[in-house]
């Protein structure tokens, strides 16, 4: 049993009419992704590949026992769709786009919590359990059933990786994409125990980047709570001060906050193992397993 | 987006939070203008987006207008940090009797707003933190539209901000709290923050950062996002979409990839090698063989790139088009030496396109076989 998506999951689409939401549908059902419904206010009582769409998340979810949802909505929309799907209960929550205001984030991250649901995202490419599942937009191709857990800021660094471990016979057991955006719905703190207990997991790939705390947080967490071995990598050591390198989170400050120093550091005191770059996760995965 | 000094103004004056008022002028003639509206002695403020630049003589004084167009026309010639000054802010000079220190910003650990005063200002806050923790609040604030009364009062307290003051704070803090909201600020900074010879609080120069993400709600403000910039390939980039980032100034090499992580690899990859990146640009997702060719047209502007690291993982992005870019463009980046590598969607397709073309493209399978090529290229 994977921890956020399986064969069991019965999934919502917001935004299923539109150009992005129709296509990663079908990806996603070619995948085997059980998608039930989706949503898209003012088209309910239409179809789409076949799968219903309704107004609203409370009538797709009562109508279809749906317990996941993933976002294909724009970004000066997301708030409202993501506040509907929290405050209907679904219990895990999908973001995937790039561009959302800070401000509606920070309401929704602390919303989510206080309803206990699960958000994850934006400025993500989603969750796969390979071979089981898939919510939201990754080349699923490029991934393999396997026992190493990983999640990401960044989609394309995570793709390198997971491509390199496929082509060496390595396959992954759940991988979700935290997002490169400043306030994540769910932090690696977040997800870490998820993977801890998760049976599928024997090993734990942490990519993150310059910018925000999140990884100090998550070697404090570690250090704390993990047994499982942990490989991490930080993106962007060369990058200049004060500069955005395109994630909105991806920024070290001018006082040097955030920097790949001060994550290394804390990872590695927590007995994480640093890689210098994705080929470098390949080689310490290798020497693990 | 960070605004300069006077759009900061011009936002605080909206919300009626005091602030000195003043005038912009770009040329000496514009000065002239102003001089019948001005009542002296006046201080002028160069408009440029770095700090230090009291200390670079950015600022000065007037006693009266003679002398507001000789200290003007030396500001508006002069350049602050390497940026030229392209606007002075003219305003009444203010008589200071103390200087404090007020800002919202976000904290991204606990993922809430944190208000920072004290009652020292003028200097960098950091310096205020270090050696004068006393004087120093610094308070978290529950997510939610009102500053509550407890964490002013937890504020005055700490710093023991003087009773005459504290009503006018109150208001001031709760005003500046509404900017920071309404206005989707990363940073919404007044320092110095000064009580006059009146006993009146007024913002005497302020810092406002806007979210990039949230300037669809401000579309007054995100008019002026082109004049912070003075790098013509940061705004060329930016009408086609794209994300140009200068990285070393004496680096020259140029990296182009679909994604922030992707960019981020390939220069520590490259830095960790002994070479230097001097720009890079991030794609995004899906572009089209016409957009690729305006993207190496834009980084082939830059005289330090003699090298292009094209590094491409395509999901949504297809090899492809990024190869008919690459073809539709040599005429203009012949004289760089191009090494690409393409991995994902079509990249059979892709490297058949490639391999059509005469000259010497360097062709790659792998992020660290790219590395490589550049390196033994520059014979490292």
């Amino acid at each position: 049993m994977s921890f956020f998506i399986d064969t069991d999951t019965r999934l919502i689409v917001q935004g299923i009419t539109g150009r992005e939401g129709t296509f990663h549908t079908e990806q996603m059902l070619a995948y085997g992704t059980q998608v039930v419904a989706g949503v898209t206010p003012g088209k309910g009582g239409t179809e789409v590949l076949g799968i219903p769409v309704y107004n609203t998340v409370r009538e797709a979810q009562e109508r279809h026992d749906a317990n996941a949802t993933v976002l294909f909505v724009p970004p000066r929309f997301l708030y409202g769709a993501a506040y509907e799907a929290i405050m209907t209960g679904i219990p895990l929550i999908m973001t995937i786009a790039e561009g959302t205001p800070v401000h509606d984030m920070m309401r929704l991250h602390h919303l989510a919590k206080e309803q206990g649901v699960r958000l994850i995202g934006p400025n993500s490419f989603g969750v796969i359990s390979p071979g089981k599942a898939k919510a939201g937009f990754m080349a699923h191709r490029i991934f393999a059933e396997g026992r190493v857990g990983v999640m990401s800021r960044s989609a394309t660094n995570c793709y390198e990786t997971v491509y390199l471990m496929k082509r060496n016979g390595i396959g992954q057991s759940t991988v979700v994409g935290v997002g490169g955006d400043m306030i994540p719905g769910s932090t690696f703190a977040d997800i870490l125990p998820f993977f801890e207990a998760d049976e599928q997991t024997d090993i734990i790939v942490l990519i993150g980047e310059i910018g925000g705390s999140e990884e100090e947080i998550a070697a404090q967490y570690i250090q704390e709570h993990i047994t499982k071995p942990v490989i991490a990598l930080i993106a962007g050591k060369n990058a200049p001060k004060d500069t955005s390198m395109g994630h909105a989170g991806a920024i070290v400050s001018p006082n040097g906050e955030g920097s790949a120093e001060s994550k290394e550091t804390a990872l590695r005191t927590a007995g994480v193992h640093i890689a210098e770059s994705t080929e470098d996760i390949l080689r310490l995965i290798k020497k693990l397993l | 987006m960070k605004l300069l000094e006077y759009k900061a103004h011009e936002v605080f004056s909206a919300y009626r939070l005091p602030c000195m008022h003043g005038y912009t002028a770009s040329t000496a003639d514009e000065v002239k203008d102003l001089a019948g509206l001005l009542t002296y002695p006046v201080v002028i403020k160069a408009q440029v987006q770095t700090g230090g630049r009291g200390k670079a003589g950015g600022i000065q004084f007037a006693e009266d207008t003679a002398e507001l167009l000789t200290r003007s026309t030396e500001i508006l010639n002069m350049k602050i940090k390497d940026l030229p000054v392209h606007k002075v802010f003219i305003g009444q000079k203010v008589e200071v009797a103390t200087e404090m220190y007020l800002s919202f910003t976000l904290d991204r650990k606990s993922k809430q707003p944190v208000l920072i005063f004290s009652t020292e200002g003028g200097v960098d806050i950091n310096e205020i933190a270090e050696n004068n923790p006393d004087k120093l609040a610094k308070v978290l604030i529950p997510t939610g539209p009102d500053l509550s009364d407890f964490v002013l009062q937890y504020v005055i307290d700490k710093t023991g901000l003087e009773p005459a003051l504290q009503d006018q704070f109150r208001t001031f803090c709760r005003t500046l709290y509404t900017i920071f909201l309404e206005q989707d600020c990363l940073l919404a900074e007044i320092n110095p923050l000064i009580v006059d010879q009146a006993g009146t609080l007024m913002a005497l120069d302020g810092k406002i950062d806007i979210d990039d993400n949230a300037l669809y709600r401000h579309p007054e403000i995100k008019e002026f996002r082109d004049e912070i910039t003075d790098n013509p390939l940061v705004l060329e980039a930016r009408s086609f979409d794209f994300l140009y980032i200068p990285i070393q100034e004496s680096g020259n090499i140029a990296v182009i990839s679909n994604g922030s992580g992707m960019i981020m690899s390939s220069i520590d990859l490259i830095s960790k090698r002994g070479m230097q990146v001097t720009c890079a640009l991030d794609l995004g997702g899906g572009a089209t063989s016409e957009r690729i060719a305006e993207a190496l047209c834009i980084v082939a502007k830059n005289p330090r790139v003699d090298t292009i690291f094209i590094n491409i993982f395509g999901g949504i992005t297809r090899c492809d088009e990024i190869a008919g870019g690459v073809k539709n463009s040599l005429e203009y980046i012949s004289q760089k030496r191009l090494v690409i590598r393409l991995e994902g969607t079509n990249k059979e397709i892709g490297l058949d396109i490639l391999r059509t073309i005469s000259g010497d493209l360097e062709l790659v399978d792998g992020l660290y076989e790219g590395v490589d090529a550049l390196a033994q290229g520059m014979n490292i």
